[in-house]
C-alpha cells in the first residue's frame, strides 16, 4: 500500500493542531439561542477560548467562568457553579440554557457537576427562579481526553439529548452541520431549500457574522433554539454531516426515538456534495431539482477551467478537524492533486477504521502518508528535515509559519482562520463551496508562482 | 469620590465597591475600588488565569528557549500566536510551542515520565536551542507531578541544556497577576547568579517589564545604546535566558512595568543592592524624562538630553498635528493592569485627549490609585470589569474611541465604539518618540475613519447625504480647525514608514565608555 497510516511516534506535541475539550464544547454553546454556557474551570479555560473564537470571527462571544481559584481547587468548587449560575440568570434575564462545561481541573477534583445541576433544580431555580425557564446541562468535557473534536461531539450529543423529546412525528430533517463557519450554514440551507426540504440546522450560526447597526447592539449568537432541539425526536432523519462533530447525537437520536441517521460524508467537492442530495432525496423523497442540476454544472465548469492544467499532480499537505482534512483530501483526488500528507491532530483511534481513510490505503497511487494524533511538527519536519516538497499546504491559521519559513503557498481552511479576512463568509461545503476552495487553492498557487517567477507568463492566455 | 453603581451589577452587591467616579477636588483619600479580588463567578470577567500571567505574559518573550507547558493541549494551544512581542532571533517563541500534551492515562498514573520524554523530544527537535523553561498547568499541578525534580535530572544527562521551572498552575489567584508574581520570584530563585556575564561599559543597567510588543524593546534598546548604557538583560521581551540569568551585575534595574515585574526589582535590590528605577517610556515628556533619570544616575545626562533633543526636534511637529485634531476626544483606557497609570495623564497632555474611563482586570489596589490620580475629573475608574458593565459604561460615557484588548474591542465595535489594541498595539511600536507619533497616527485613523461614520448612518430613517462620493479622514478632522493650524507648515503627518523597525536594525553605534578597574 502506498498510503500509509501511522501514529506520531514522539509522545510530546510540538506545534498543536488542535485545543481541547472544552473549547469544542464552548464552541456548540454559543450556537444555541438564549444560551451562555460556565465553564467550570480556572478563568484562562473561557478567556482564551472567547480569545480563538473572536480572533476568527472578528466578533465577541459570550461565555462565562467559574473562575476557580485556589481555594476552590483545594477543597472543591461546585459552590462556585452555583453562584455563577446565580449571577448569570440575574443579570441576563433572556437566558434560558446554561450548558455547565467541565474541564481538567475540575475533572482531577471531581467536582460532581451533575449533582450541582440536580441541588440547583431543586433549590435555587425552585425558590429564586420560579416560573423561569432555565435549562441546566452537565457537559464533561475533561482536557485530557481527546481534542476540540471530540469536545464539540460530545457537547452536540449533550444538548440533544438534554432537549429532545418524542411528541408528534414531523416532516422535518434534522441537519448536523459539523464544525462549520456561518458560509457553510448559508450553503447548506441553500441546497436544502432549493430540494424544498424542510430542515432544523444544528447549529444555527449564520449570525456569526453580525452586523455593525446604526443602532442597538448586534451580539453575534446562534439561533438554535430550545423547539428546534426539543423536535429533533420527531424528524423523520437525522442526517450528521461530519461523523467526529455530530456523529454521536445523529446516532443516539436514531437509537432513543428511532429516527434514521446517515452520518457524512462531510458535502466537501463535488462527489461528496452528490451523495449528500442523494442521502436528502432518500431520507425525504424529494427530487433533485433541475436548478441544482445547473449549480453543479457552474461548478463542474469552473473546475474543469483549472484542474487538470494547473491543480493536477500539485502535492498537498491537509491539517485540520478530520472530517474536513478527509474531505479536501477526497475532493483533492478528485482534481487530480496528490494529497501526500494528512494530518489528524488527537488521538481518537476510529480514525485507522474510517471508511474514507480505508479508501485511500486501498486506492492511492502515489506515496501518501496519513499521521494521527499528529502536530505540526510532522509537517515542519518533513519539509525541514526530510526533504518534503510541497506545492500548496492547506490548513488552519496556525501552521501559518511553515508556510511562510518554507515559502510555500498556503490556503487557509477550518478553524481558525484569524490571519485572513472574512473567510468565515465562505462556504467550502456543497458546489458553491468545492468551486471557492479550488479557486482559492488555484488563486494562491498563481500568486505564488509571480512572486517567484515561476512560469508565471503562462498565465497570459488560458 | 463616590463609588458607581451600575445597573446591571446591582444584584451582585460585592461589585459596589468596585468602581467609582473621580469628582472635582476630590482625592483618593475619600474612595479607591477594591482590587486584586476573586472573581464573581458567572460575571464575564474579562479576566485570565495565572498560568497564562506566568508563561504567555512573562515567560515566552524570553527569545531563545523552548516553551513547555506541563499539561493537556489546550493550555498551549490557546495562549500560541495570540500576542505580538517579537524577538531579534525570527521570532522563534511565536512560531513555536511545546506541551507534554497529558491524557487520562497520565493523570492516574503520574505524567512524569511522559515530560521526561518530551523535553528531550523537543531539544532533538531543535538541536540549537539549549534553553528550556517548564510551565505548570492546572491538571499538573493537581496530580502533583514534581516537574522541578525531572528537569534537574534532564539537566544531569544533558550538561549542555539548562531548564527553567515555573510552577503556576491557572487556578492561582485571582487572575494572571498572580503569576507574574510567582515566574518572576521562581526565575530570581533558580536561575539569577547562574552566570556572570561580561561587563564592558561602566553603565550597566537590567531593562525589566518590558516585553517587546512590536519591538518596543529594539526601540529603548537604540536609546540605551546610544547613551553607552550596557542592557544586560531585558525581563523578558527579546530577552535571552541566558542574559537574565546575569541580572545580579546591573547596576540600575530600569522598571517599566511594574505590575507585572517589580517583583524581581525588589528582590534584586533585597538580594543584591541593585536599586530599582521606574520610568515610563511611553509619550515625549515621560521618556525624556526616563532618559535623563538614567543619565543622572550614571552622571550622563548630557547623553540622554542629546537623545531628547534630537528626537524632539524630528518628531514634535508630527505630534503636534494630530494633538490639533485629537483634543478633547474621550477615551476610555481599559487596559489590563498597567498601562492606564502609563498613559492616562500622557495622552490628556500630548495628544489632548480626555480620559473618561480607565479600568484594569488584574491590576491591585496600587494601579488603580496611580491611574486615577493621572485621569480626568468625572472619570470612571473599574476594577475587574465585566462585559454588561463595560456596555453600561459605554452607553454612559459615550466614548469617541478605547484601548482594550481584541475582543473586549469586538464588543466596543457592535456599539460603534472603535478600538485600539492597547496589549499588542494597531500599527506600533509605541514606545519612543517616533513610536508615540505612530500611537497618535492610530487613534487619528481610528476616530477619523470614514467607514465609522458611515456605521452611524439609519439609512431608513436619516437624510442620507447625497452630494459625496468618499470622504476623508482629513475632511472629518479639519472641518472645525481654524486656518492657522490647517495650513501651518510647522505641523505635519506621521512620516515614519510602516516598518520603522528595520533600519533600526542596521544602526551602529560607537561603542562603550572603557570599564575603570574600580567602578567594576
Amino acid at each position: 500500500m502506498l498510503c500509509e497510516v501511522k501514529e506520531k511516534t514522539r509522545t510530546g506535541i510540538i506545534n498543536p493542531i488542535f485545543t481541547c475539550q472544552p473549547c469544542g464544547a464552548q464552541f456548540v454553546s454559543i450556537g444555541v439561542k438564549n444560551c451562555v454556557g460556565i465553564v467550570h474551570g480556572g478563568q484562562g479555560c473561557v478567556m482564551f477560548v472567547r480569545l480563538l473564537i473572536s480572533q476568527h470571527f472578528k466578533e465577541s462571544f459570550e461565555i462565562a467562568s467559574s473562575s476557580v481559584h485556589e481555594d476552590g481547587a483545594v477543597f472543591g468548587a461546585c459552590s462556585r457553579v452555583e453562584e455563577a449560575v446565580d449571577v448569570l440568570l440575574m443579570r441576563y434575564p433572556h437566558i434560558k440554557v446554561i450548558p455547565i462545561i467541565s474541564t481538567c481541573s475540575t475533572e482531577i477534583i471531581g467536582d460532581d457537576i451533575d449533582g450541582v445541576v440536580t441541588k440547583l433544580n431543586a433549590g435555587l431555580l425552585k425558590e429564586k427562579y420560579a416560573g423561569r425557564e432555565v435549562h441546566l446541562i452537565p457537559i464533561h468535557t475533561p482536557s485530557f481526553v481527546g481534542s476540540m473534536v471530540s469536545g464539540y461531539d460530545i457537547a452536540v450529543r449533550d444538548f440533544v439529548t438534554y432537549f429532545a423529546k418524542k411528541t408528534e412525528p414531523d416532516k422535518k430533517l434534522n441537519l448536523i452541520t459539523g464544525w462549520v463557519n456561518p458560509g457553510d450554514v448559508t450553503a447548506l440551507k441553500h441546497l436544502l431549500a432549493e430540494m424544498q426540504i424542510d430542515a432544523t440546522v444544528l447549529f444555527e450560526i449564520e449570525n456569526f457574522d453580525s452586523p455593525l447597526m446604526p443602532y442597538g447592539n448586534f451580539v453575534s449568537h446562534g439561533d438554535t433554539t430550545i423547539e428546534d432541539l426539543s423536535g429533533t425526536a420527531n424528524a423523520i432523519g437525522t442526517i450528521a454531516l461530519n461523523r467526529y462533530e455530530g456523529g454521536k447525537a445523529a446516532l443516539y437520536l436514531e437509537k432513543e426515538f428511532g429516527v434514521p441517521a446517515i452520518v457524512g460524508p462531510t458535502p466537501i467537492g463535488i462527489r461528496n456534495t452528490d451523495t449528500f442530495l442523494q442521502n436528502l432525496k432518500t431520507l425525504t423523497g424529494r427530487p433533485i431539482p433541475e436548478s441544482l442540476v445547473r449549480e453543479r454544472g457552474i461548478a463542474i465548469d469552473a473546475l474543469t477551467d483549472i484542474t487538470h492544467m494547473f491543480l493536477a499532480d500539485k502535492k498537498v499537505a491537509i491539517y485540520g478537524n478530520p472530517d474536513l482534512a478527509i474531505g479536501i483530501a477526497e475532493f483533492c483526488l478528485d482534481l487530480e492533486m496528490r494529497p501526500v500528507l494528512l494530518l489528524l491532530g488527537d488521538d481518537n483511534t476510529n480514525y485507522q477504521n474510517d471508511l474514507r481513510i480505508k479508501a485511500f490505503q486501498e486506492n492511492v497511487d502515489f506515496p501518501m502518508e496519513i499521521i494521527t494524533n499528529a502536530d505540526l511538527w510532522e509537517l515542519e519536519n518533513r519539509i525541514k528535515n526530510d526533504g518534503l516538497e510541497l506545492d500548496l499546504i492547506l490548513g488552519h491559521s496556525k501552521g501559518r509559519f511553515s508556510a511562510i519559513d518554507n515559502n510555500i503557498p498556503m490556503v487557509r481552511v477550518g478553524f481558525p482562520t484569524y490571519d485572513r479576512a472574512g473567510l468565515y463568509r465562505h462556504p467550502v461545503v456543497g458546489y458553491a463551496g468545492a468551486m471557492w476552495l479550488a479557486e482559492q487553492m488555484v488563486n494562491t498557487i498563481f500568486t505564488d508562482m509571480e512572486y517567484k517567477k515561476n512560469k508565471e507568463w503562462i498565465l497570459n492566455v488560458w | 469620590m463616590p463609588y458607581h453603581e451600575f445597573e446591571c451589577s446591582k444584584c451582585i452587591p460585592e461589585r459596589k465597591k468596585h468602581a467609582v467616579i473621580k469628582g472635582p477636588g476630590e482625592d483618593l483619600t475619600s474612595a479607591l475600588p477594591l482590587g486584586y479580588l476573586n472573581t464573581i463567578p458567572g460575571s464575564i470577567s474579562e479576566r485570565g488565569c495565572a498560568y497564562c500571567g506566568a508563561k504567555h505574559v512573562i515567560g515566552t518573550p524570553m527569545k531563545d528557549v523552548i516553551h513547555l507547558s506541563h499539561g493537556p493541549i489546550g493550555c498551549t494551544y490557546d495562549t500560541w500566536q495570540t500576542k505580538r512581542y517579537i524577538s531579534d532571533n525570527d521570532n522563534f517563541q511565536i512560531k513555536n510551542t511545546f506541551a507534554t500534551d497529558m491524557k487520562e492515562k497520565h493523570v492516574i498514573f503520574g505524567a512524569e515520565k511522559l515530560l521526561k520524554q518530551t523535553i528531550i523530544e523537543a531539544f532533538k527537535a531543535f538541536p540549537k536551542i539549549k534553553r528550556m523553561s517548564i510551565y505548570q498547568t492546572c491538571a499538573s499541578a493537581l496530580i502533583g507531578d514534581d516537574i522541578n525534580a525531572i528537569a534537574e535530572e534532564v539537566m544531569e544527562e544533558m550538561p549542555e541544556v539548562d531548564i527553567f521551572v515555573c510552577n503556576s498552575p491557572g487556578f492561582g489567584g485571582p487572575s494572571q497577576s498572580g503569576g507574574h508574581h510567582k515566574i518572576n520570584i521562581a526565575w530570581i530563585n533558580q536561575k539569577v547568579g547562574t552566570i556572570e556575564p561580561e561587563i564592558i561599559s561602566p553603565y550597566v543597567i537590567n531593562y525589566v517589564g518590558e516585553y517587546n510588543i512590536q519591538g518596543d524593546q529594539h526601540v529603548m534598546m537604540d536609546f540605551f545604546n546610544r547613551m553607552g548604557i550596557q542592557v544586560l538583560s531585558t525581563f523578558t521581551g527579546n530577552g535571552s535566558y541566558d542574559s537574565l540569568r546575569g541580572m545580579h551585575r546591573a547596576h540600575l534595574n530600569v522598571l517599566e512595568c511594574a505590575r507585572s515585574a517589580e517583583y524581581i526589582c525588589n528582590e534584586l535590590k533585597k538580594r543584591y543592592g541593585i536599586p530599582r528605577l521606574d520610568i515610563d517610556a511611553f509619550g515625549f515628556g515621560t521618556l525624556a524624562e526616563a532618559l535623563r533619570k538614567i543619565g543622572m544616575f550614571f552622571g550622563i545626562e548630557d547623553r540622554a538630553q542629546a537623545i531628547i533633543d534630537e528626537e524632539t526636534a524630528r518628531w514634535k511637529p508630527e505630534l503636534d498635528w494630530y494633538k490639533e485634531r485629537l483634543r478633547g476626544k474621550k477615551v476610555c483606557l481599559w487596559p489590563g493592569g498597567s498601562k492606564l497609570w502609563h498613559w492616562a495623564h500622557v495622552i490628556h497632555d500630548e495628544f489632548g485627549v480626555d480620559v473618561v474611563s480607565v479600568y484594569t482586570k488584574f491590576g491591585h489596589q496600587g494601579d488603580m490609585e496611580k491611574g486615577i490620580s493621572r485621569c480626568e475629573e468625572g472619570a470612571l475608574a473599574i476594577d475587574d470589569p465585566n462585559e454588561l458593565e463595560g456596555l453600561e459604561a459605554m452607553d454612559m460615557l459615550k466614548p469617541d474611541i478605547i484601548f482594550t484588548g481584541k475582543r473586549p474591542g469586538e464588543v466596543a465595535k457592535k456599539v460603534r465604539v472603535p478600538y485600539l489594541n492597547a496589549h499588542a498595539y494597531h500599527n506600533g511600536p509605541w514606545k519612543g518618540w517616533e513610536g508615540w507619533v505612530r500611537f497618535a497616527r492610530d487613534i487619528y485613523n481610528g476616530i477619523y475613519s470614514p467607514i465609522h461614520q458611515l456605521a452611524l448612518l439609519d439609512i431608513s430613517k436619516d437624510d442620507i447625504p447625497t452630494d459625496k462620493g468618499f470622504m476623508t479622514q482629513r475632511m472629518l478632522s479639519d472641518k472645525d480647525l481654524s486656518e492657522e493650524i490647517t495650513s501651518s507648515t510647522v505641523l505635519r503627518q506621521y512620516t515614519g514608514k510602516y516598518d520603522c523597525l528595520s533600519e533600526l536594525s542596521k544602526k551602529t553605534y560607537p561603542g562603550f565608555d572603557p570599564v575603570l578597574a574600580d567602578a567594576a
